[in-house]
């Protein structure tokens, strides 16, 4: 940021210039107090939560093309009984729906079975075998409501509170309030299991109207997760550093006409830390440092869970070295690409037999080794969809979009575990009695983190924005 | 936070002292209007008109160059401090070059005018730029910012809008035109209607018609609020600098506009559909070029296509029903509904389902019935003919190669479908779309003005777009020649008088500099809304001439160098950066207009297909001189941001983008030393350095800082640099021993035999680190 963005900043922040201790001086304008010098030179300066943060770092699991949670956690005997009949009109009442593939009978998969886990008795299905030993670490929230029918609007509401891009991510948003806790990586990283990005890209892990530094930094996948991270190929380690050292001092003797330049005081910087990321990114997510035993747990040596496995290690080698906000999209169930992700508008069973199948055994083991490495209760696990699936068959055998009642969840730090909050009808198409937008869901994750969202605020064309809009209300219930 | 609470608390004061209750610090909806007794008394200022000014009376009558100088040393003056010197001229010509076309000058053209000794060599400066074409690109930049341009849709499919660059290449040719900026802000929002013959008045409402947009919404008519309500908020921002968007939920909360102000704004944009097939009266080269790639791949795919098309008809009928029911229940009403009963707002909807509509409805359909043994329409034959179309589309992709990427023969532009009649807009209960309240008709905020809306129709538009043209580009105006004055300012000094430069309302900050603003805002108008003459006074002012370096006593008097009695230095933006590295390096395409391109992305970023015509998201344009294009005619990808420029802060194009922010990041760093693409500028400027230098290390270290920064190199500096290729050179050459050896040469060199290639290769270095330093990335 130059000194003017800072200011600007600092405006938008609410935080104000003009203090009375001056110590230090802004070259094409300027003083500032004390109290802001640091977040000056670097926007990521770590700075304090409103009140005592229960976790350190959030893992917030997206579930791609919207799994049905009717087939995962929210048993619904009164579906199973109902299945192939039509559905009774009393449970429409108030939603706009969509007929394609006919919207008549209810479906039941006849392999779906159900079974009560831990001291808690929470439902999961034969099609999570491993996460079901984990019922007792995880907050359930089965009335989740949320806005529109397409992916990629609710995938945006689901990460920026608006169904229109432009605005920044729940992860942006902690970035910019809490700053980064390890300088040497970004605080706020992007995971993904597949070839190729996320579809809609980088609105979802936006800044938004933050400053850019504030935004997601998508770690690909392979040995050098950050864009142009390694040198080019004909440069060796010493030329490197005989370079930046002549970068160095260039910029030194020149930089000694504006000696009290803050911002090209922190350009120079910024290529000594370019230069350590060059070291601690690839370390962060380097798994042949991580034992066998480790790996196998987190199913790398079984190809449907690989990939998914290893984003979920890279993950937690994350969490260890103090990001804040790591975001996981789930990608194709298998190498192939059968099955991009768990949008099963037809074929449900074969659909989310191998979906499940990808992320059980990874999710059951990154919270067994969250809790063997002590990190269990300072670290938040989120399973979060863009919306869940209807419990009518599209196409005979698929379910369609359902915005009006599905399954998330909470596990590990800060929750209170082995808990369920609200409640799908009986059938599961709408959520009855009190239900979680995803503002309310945003405001709980902030609060865990020690952050108010009505307090978290950037002054924006006008506006006071915060992140849940105009909405928003901490759940308390879910919080231990 | 603390500022923007303790603002509002001032407003209720000073509107309670007024006799006037404003809802201002609440967050609950309001639904009832505020009672505004004494609204004239209480005007906020920039709703006031634009005041006559006199030339105010200063010290330093030789510092006045123009009449800006002397509002602005009035300011300087009354704070008891000096203007700075006069930069040097090799700095301001570099300033100036940056500033008004994008780009680092030639060291011919520094030279040129710091040995000019005429008295008018600023003068002649100024008009060279203004008068070359890219000073058009480098304003058009900005103005796109506004416009959130974008080649795409962005959302999932974020599908390619084919026509979108002619619009970009209407507003370079209007600034270097200089149309009045009356004339051109009328054409961006009214030219089908007030020009209907004009095919450039018709491109130009492209400016409207880039929203975001989710081609595969299911709900067509939510769609349509979604689409008005961005544009109705986007004229707010980029014309009037009022943020109109915050009373869309309620009324706002410190502006006087009301929630049935911002929907009788929007119910100007009530029949407002976009028709991506316009024709063209004329083809240029590239429709010709573009129709002749086209014939090629139709024709060598005709009968793969033939046959795809044939199997679609079978299963049209089914396949068009499929698609057309997964939209939702109120979408459906008018989708299903006979076309001669059909009311305004399902002739939207109805033509928004053709414009997102194509065979790949039905291929989605057959898809599913073919692969579904359980779906009840699924038959042998499904699945046998979708094994086969399965075959033809494979056989399709390998023409790929030879299908056009870019480059289309027809026009987007706005059209109200051939009718009069609008569909009817409601005010939404805190914003709602689901919650609809009174019918509200076209009329401008009440508060700001009693005018009416003169609201002509024609036999096939509302005339609604007009009368809010001729309101908004208007002298009487008292928002639009201020707000674009001040984006004109801030361009120039990094800060606006007003610095909020969207937010002319009473959040936004108070003109630092009334008197000047008016005065800007007046002598434009004045001077028929050119633009080219607003820019001209500002770059022969003193103000702009002064020096950057610093002064103690400047920043101790006043802080945030409001009076700007120092010239403020300021990082280049994502554009100037690469636009410059591939100027010095000799390798910039000085091509203007055209289809946008795609240059080479690093290889971790993986684009896939976008799912409404299945073409690749990003397709390298094979030519190189395409690549090596101006950064303006870098694709803008709304899900697939180009790498290099996205890491310094470029626009988002998803929203109006005010303001570039200045970061200063480690991926900022990692770009411009790490990638490929740089490293082998450097290689190019290493050549044109030892081409135009000879060999001689002390005339290339002055050549590549001429080139680079507009100076020769100090005695200290060289010395550092000289010291530093020695030891590269031995690091270079012990790796060579390795066995190792890889090195990096300069390229496009004229004469290398007999050069030592591990000299050269450091040199590369050596060039690629001084590009690196602080100096190239900021203008002083």
């Amino acid at each position: 940021m130059n000194n003017q963005s800072r200011r600007d900043f600092l405006r938008n922040a609410g935080l104000g210039l003009g203090g009375v201790a001056m110590s230090g001086y802004l070259p094409g304008g300027g003083f500032f107090s004390a109290a802001t010098a640091a977040e000056l030179v670097d926007p990521l300066t770590p700075k304090s939560p409103h009140f005592p943060a229960k976790v350190k770092t959030v893992i917030w699991l997206h579930m791609d093309g919207a799994p049905s949670t009717l087939d995962l956690f929210d048993y619904k005997p009164e579906l199973q009984k109902l299945a192939g009949k039509p559905i009774p009109e009393s449970f429409l009442k108030g939603i706009k729906t969509s007929t394609q593939g006919g919207i008549t009978k209810l479906f039941w998969s006849e392999k779906r079975t159900f079974k009560q886990y831990g001291d808690s008795g929470a439902y999961f299905s034969d099609l999570l075998p491993n996460l079901s030993a984990h019922a007792d670490k995880i907050a359930f929230i089965k009335s989740s409501v949320t806005v529109g029918a397409t992916h990629d609007i609710s995938i945006l509401k689901l990460n920026t509170g608006d169904v229109n891009p432009g605005r920044p991510s729940l992860g942006a948003w902690i970035s910019y309030q809490l700053g980064s806790a390890n300088k040497d990586l970004p605080s706020y990283v992007v995971l993904y299991n597949d070839k190729q990005e996320p579809r809609a890209g980088s609105v979802n892990w936006s800044s938004g109207f933050l400053p850019a530094v504030y935004q997601g930094v998508a770690f690909r996948p392979g040995d050098s997760p950050i864009l142009n991270l390694e040198r080019p190929g004909y440069m060796g380690a010493k030329e490197q550093r005989n370079s930046l050292d002549l970068l160095a001092r260039l910029n030194g003797q020149r930089g000694a006409r504006y000696t009290e330049d803050t911002e090209l005081i922190a350009r120079t910087r910024s290529y000594d830390l370019a230069d350590r990321m060059q070291t601690s990114a690839p370390e962060a997510v380097d798994l042949t440092k991580e034992t066998d035993a480790t790996r196998e747990a987190y199913g790398l040596n079984d190809e449907a869970t690989k990939s998914y496995g290893e984003t979920l290690l890279r993950a937690r080698r994350l969490t260890e070295r103090g990001v804040r906000f790591i975001q996981v999209v789930s990608g194709p169930a298998v190498a192939d690409g059968d099955f991009r992700n768990w949008d099963a508008h037809s074929k449900l069973e074969d659909n989310h037999s191998k979906n499940a199948r990808m992320v059980d055994k990874p999710i059951a083991a990154l919270l067994a080794d969250l809790k063997d490495r002590g990190l269990l209760d300072t670290t938040l696990v989120v399973w979060a969809s863009e919306f869940g699936r209807t419990p009518w068959g599209e196409s005979g055998d698929g379910r369609d979009h359902n915005a009006w009642g599905y399954t998330q969840w909470m596990a590990a730090g800060g929750v209170k575990a082995g808990s369920t909050f609200g409640a799908t009808d009986e059938i599961g198409v709408q959520s009855v009695g009190k239900t979680v937008d995803t503002y309310d869901l945003h405001a709980t994750v902030l609060n865990l983190m020690g952050l108010d969202h009505l307090k978290t605020t950037f002054l924006h064309d006008g506006r006071s924005e915060r992140p849940t809009v105009v909405y928003g209300e901490v759940i308390k219930d879910l919080i231990g | 936070m603390n500022q923007t609470l303790k603002k509002k608390a001032v407003y209720v004061a000073v509107l309670l002292s007024l006799g006037t209750a404003v809802a201002v610090a609440d967050d609950k909806p309001v639904t009832d209007a505020p009672k505004v007794s004494r609204a004239a008394a209480a005007k906020l200022w920039s709703w006031q008109p634009v005041q006559a000014q006199n030339t105010p009376q200063v010290k330093q009558q030789k510092w006045v160059r123009t009449p800006i100088d002397a509002f602005v040393l009035a300011k300087i003056e009354a704070k008891g401090l000096q203007p700075s010197k006069d930069a040097d001229r090799a700095t301001f010509i570099r300033r100036a070059t940056l500033d008004v076309l994008g780009v680092i000058p030639s060291p011919e053209e520094v030279k040129a005018f710091v040995n000019d000794k005429s008295p008018d060599a600023y003068e002649k400066l100024a008009d060279r730029l203004l008068a070359s074409p890219h000073y058009g690109e480098r304003q058009a930049r900005r103005w796109l910012d506004l416009a959130r341009y974008a080649d795409s849709t962005g959302f999932q499919n974020d599908t390619t809008r084919p026509n979108m660059w002619r619009y970009r290449d209407y507003v370079i040719n209007a600034f270097n035109q200089d149309k009045p900026y009356d004339r051109f802000v009328k054409e961006q929002l009214a030219g089908d209607e007030i020009a209907p013959d004009d095919q450039n008045a018709l491109i130009a409402t492209g400016f409207l018609i880039g929203y975001p947009d989710n081609y595969n919404s299911r709900d067509l008519v939510q769609r349509k609020y979604q689409i008005e309500t961005d544009m109705t908020d986007t004229v707010g921002l980029a014309l009037l600098g009022q943020t109109v968007g915050c009373a869309r939920c309620h009324n706002h909360k410190t502006d006087k506009i009301t929630q049935k102000d911002y929907f009788s704004l929007q119910a100007f944009f009530a029949n407002t559909s976009v028709n991506e097939k316009y024709a063209l009266k004329e083809k240029g080269e590239q429709e010709k070029n573009y129709e002749a790639a086209q014939a090629k791949y139709q024709e060598a795919t005709k009968s793969i296509r033939d046959q795809q098309k044939a199997i679609l008809d079978i299963f049209r009928e089914s396949g068009v029903k499929y698609h057309k029911e997964r939209y939702l229940t109120d979408s459906r009403e008018a989708i299903f509904k006979p076309e001669a009963q059909w009311t305004p707002l399902d002739r939207w909807v109805n033509h928004r389902l053709e414009n997102v509509s194509n065979d790949r409805d039905v291929e989605g359909y057959l898809r599913i019935v073919a692969e579904d043994k359980n779906h009840p329409q699924h038959t042998k034959e499904t699945e046998e003919k979708w094994a086969e179309f399965k075959k033809l589309a494979a056989d399709l992709k390998k023409f790929d190669d030879i299908k056009p990427n870019s480059g289309s023969r027809y026009i987007s532009a706005v059209t109200e479908l051939g009718h009069p009649d609008s569909p009817p807009t409601r005010i939404r209960f805190t914003g709602t779309h689901e919650k609809p309240l009174d019918e509200v008709q076209p009329a401008f905020p009440v508060a700001l003005t009693s005018e009416q809306p003169n609201i002509v129709p024609s036999a096939t538009s509302s005339g609604r777009r007009t009368a809010l043209a001729n309101w908004i580009a208007n002298a009487n105006n008292p928002l639009t020649a201020r707000v674009y004055v001040n984006r004109v300012w801030a361009q120039y000094f990094g800060t606006g008088i007003v610095k909020t430069v969207s937010d002319f309302g009473k959040a936004g900050d108070k003109p630092s500099n009334p008197e000047l603003l008016d005065y800007l805002a007046g002598n434009f108008v004045k001077d028929g809304w050119s633009i080219k003459k607003l820019h001209r006074q500002i770059l022969l002012s003193s103000v702009y001439r002064q020096s950057s370096d610093e002064r103690r006593e400047v920043y101790k008097a006043d802080p945030d160098n409001q009076v700007l009695a120092v010239f403020p230095r300021r990082r280049l933006d994502a554009e100037q950066i690469r636009d410059s590295l591939l100027t010095a390096s000799g390798q910039l395409t000085d091509k203007i207009g055209g289809p946008s391109v795609f240059p080479p992305i690093p290889g971790g970023v993986v684009t896939g297909y976008n799912n409404f015509d299945n073409n690749p998201l990003w397709k390298v344009s094979p030519d190189v001189k395409d690549q090596n294009r101006r950064s303006l005619y870098v694709f803008t990808r709304r899900s697939v941001p180009y790498p290099m420029l996205e890491v310094f802060d470029p626009a988002n194009p998803q929203l109006v983008h005010s303001k570039r922010d200045v970061t200063t990041t480690p991926l900022q760093a990692l770009t411009l030393f790490n990638s490929e693409t740089v490293f082998g500028w450097s290689q190019a400027l290493a050549g044109r350095v030892i081409n135009e230098a000879g060999r001689n290390e002390s005339a290339e270290v002055d050549r590549l800082y001429q080139i680079l920064f507009a100076r020769n190199a100090d005695k200290a500096e060289k010395a550092t640099l000289h010291t530093f290729l020695a030891h590269q050179e031995k690091l270079i050459r012990d790796k060579a021993t390795d066995g190792k050896f890889a090195i990096n040469l300069p390229t496009g060199v004229k004469a290398t035999q007999g050069q030592d290639p591990i000299h050269l290769a450091a040199f590369v270095d050596l060039v690629h680190t001084v590009a690196n330093s602080n100096e190239f990335s900021y203008r002083f």
